[in-house]
């Protein structure tokens, strides 16, 4: 059993679009980053250092810094968090660490705990106990993974794994609850009874922000309108008030990278003015609606219309994705993805009758997407119209964005706070005795 | 799971068996005080469900239990013990994860409960409901 100490413990939430780190205890996380990491080559950054020296190039000036968190993994250097992100570099692709919920680049997660840790929080790992959320579906290895890594790697003094959709309805103050959780790289809908996630009723969809935004971004694109990297462009002023735009060209970027620069522009514009409608998207009937303008940062104004309502409606009816030009592709996997309604209503009657009404009553919205506007009320209509008859609908939705958004890591946050459960930590000793398939027993 | 390991004090248990067996309390309020699970309130027989759902704040969470009498559609008399987690949404977020991170622990510690609800407002509680689940 681990005594459990003064010392605060660290809450890590290493979603698929962001990651959440900070202390026990505390309302909010002290850092959000990209979980994407910049990878460059080995072989091709001495190649990009000479040129640098030889040219005009400016190098950012934190060079001695970014070191630490620039890990020379084999033969490839990550870059990780948003500033490292922030400055485009030659041949630097965007990988995720992430995919479907399963960790496929071990080592760009260890970059972004390193990064968490030592340049975010600047703390020794082996000083405090870590909670780290986890995907319902995370499988046995994954997690005997984690422990191993954070054992012997990190040595920290005690270790414990929660579920994101344990956390979240806890959070909310419920034992029993569906929680549709609308990340950034998915959605997954998954029932929770009594604390525990029920496994074979979990179900998931990639229809989460970052597809949306993916969405936005070509639809404007067909209708004329480019969103310009950040990078690929300086604005001067020439006179006041009046400013002048420059393309610059970099030919050795990726093009990861730009998608990454270009997201980060569509995703405020998604924030800025999409909203659920409140019944199904049609084209004709929104085809009259007022524009809404929003300002790029190359000083271009671009007006948009029935997007606004036409992209959020996609996560109920994945099927418009395909009417967007430049997103066919998305034809291939559109017959196994279904719309919100119908995630809800499957995983719902996936689980044991007796708890079908309880679960129709706590539906649970959470995630970064869960802050569209409008869409807490739309699932609501949708629910009560595709329900049956008997159950009570109930849509709940926390108050403010900010718990919506980090509903994960405040639920990890309080707990690990808790004086009670520093007997509940799986620690290092229990570790070196039992082993890393341990954590089965300690967190299951 | 994600449990919070809260204990409970056996005053819990004893009012509990003596309701269930003796049938000398309507309903106990429980609440969560230092680390440990303590009775708040006890409801005498002839209190009402009105009482008792009075006896619940508005702004924070408790666990409760409450002895329903009914009589069936073949007029024969029962009763059935409900367990009741209320968790009302204007409650603050650390209280909300405190009572449901230790309601499972708690409610193995009361041996003998027939119908648990959960409810964040009034309606989920309702008279109705309850009547609704007992039969």
């Amino acid at each position: 059993m681990y005594g459990g100490d003064e010392v605060s413990a660290i809450i890590l939430d290493l979603g698929s679009h962001t990651c959440k780190a900070g202390y026990a205890g505390e309302d909010v996380p002290k850092a959000v980053f990209p979980s994407v990491v910049g990878s460059i080559d080995q072989m091709e950054v001495d190649a990009t250092e000479m040129e640098n020296n030889s040219g005009p190039a400016v190098e950012p000036k934190n060079n001695s810094k970014s070191l630490d968190s620039d890990k020379a993994k084999g033969k490839r250097k990550l870059y990780v968090g948003s500033q490292a992100l922030g400055y485009r570099r030659d041949h630097m692709e965007v990988l995720s660490s992430i995919k479907d919920g399963v960790v496929v680049d071990w080592d760009a997660v260890e970059g972004i705990w390193d990064h968490a840790f030592r340049e975010c929080l600047l703390v020794d790992p082996k000083e405090h106990p870590m909670l780290l959320a986890e995907p319902s579906s995370n499988t046995q290895q994954q997690r005997e993974r984690t422990a191993e890594l954070m054992f012997e790697k990190y040595k920290v003094p005690a270790l414990f794994l929660a579920k994101n959709a344990v956390l979240t309805s806890f959070a909310s103050g419920r034992a029993t609850s569906l929680v549709v959780d609308s990340g950034g790289g998915s959605t997954t809908v998954a029932p929770v009874h009594d604390g525990y996630v029920l496994q074979k009723a979990v179900s998931s969809s990639p229809i989460g922000g970052e597809f949306l935004t993916d969405c936005l971004t070509k639809s404007l694109e067909s209708k004329g309108m480019t969103i310009k990297p950040r990078y690929s462009f300086k604005r001067k002023e020439t006179r006041p008030g009046e400013f002048q735009v420059v393309d610059v060209d970099f030919p050795n970027t990726t093009e990861s990278y730009r998608l990454y620069a270009q997201r980060i522009i569509a995703s405020d514009i998604k924030e800025c003015v999409c909203r659920a409608p409140d019944t199904p998207y049609d084209e004709i009937a929104y085809s009259n609606i007022p524009m809404t303008s929003y300002e790029l940062p190359d000083g271009q104004t671009i007006e948009i219309g029935a997007d606004r309502f036409k992209i959020p409606d996609i996560l109920f009816n994945p099927s418009l994705a395909q009417t967007i030009p430049g997103m066919e592709h998305f034809a291939e996997i559109a017959p196994a993805v279904r719309g919100l309604p119908q995630m809800v209503i499957e995983s719902i009657n996936k689980c044991d009758v007796d708890i079908r009404r309880e679960l129709f009553s706590s539906i649970l919205l959470a995630g970064g997407t869960a802050s569209m506007q409008q869409l807490k009320e739309r699932l609501e209509k949708d629910m009560l119209e595709e329900s049956p008859q008997a159950a009570r609908v109930k849509v709940l939705v926390a108050g403010n964005s900010t718990e919506r958004r980090f509903s994960v890591w405040i639920g990890g946050s309080i707990l690990a706070s808790l004086g009670s459960f520093q007997q509940m930590w799986f620690s290092k000793a229990e570790y070196e005795e039992h082993g890393a398939s341990y954590i089965q027993r300690k967190c299951p | 799971m994600a449990v919070s390991g809260m204990a409970v004090s056996d005053e819990c248990k004893l009012k509990f068996g003596e309701l269930k067996a003796k049938r000398n309390y309507r309903f106990i309020v429980f609440k969560i005080d230092k680390q440990e699970v303590v009775v708040e309130k006890l409801g005498s027989p002839d209190e009402t469900y009105e009482d008792f759902a009075e006896s619940l704040p508005a702004d924070e969470c408790r666990y409760a239990v409450f002895d329903f009498d009914f009589t069936t559609s073949e007029n024969c008399q029962k009763s059935k013990i409900f367990f009741i987690a209320w968790s009302p949404e204007i409650s603050r977020v650390r209280m909300k994860m405190v009572y449901a991170s230790s309601r499972d622990r708690f409610k193995r510690e009361l041996d003998g409960i027939q119908v648990e609800l959960q409810a964040t407002d009034p309606s989920e509680m309702s008279l109705d409901i309850i009547k609704g689940r007992a039969l």
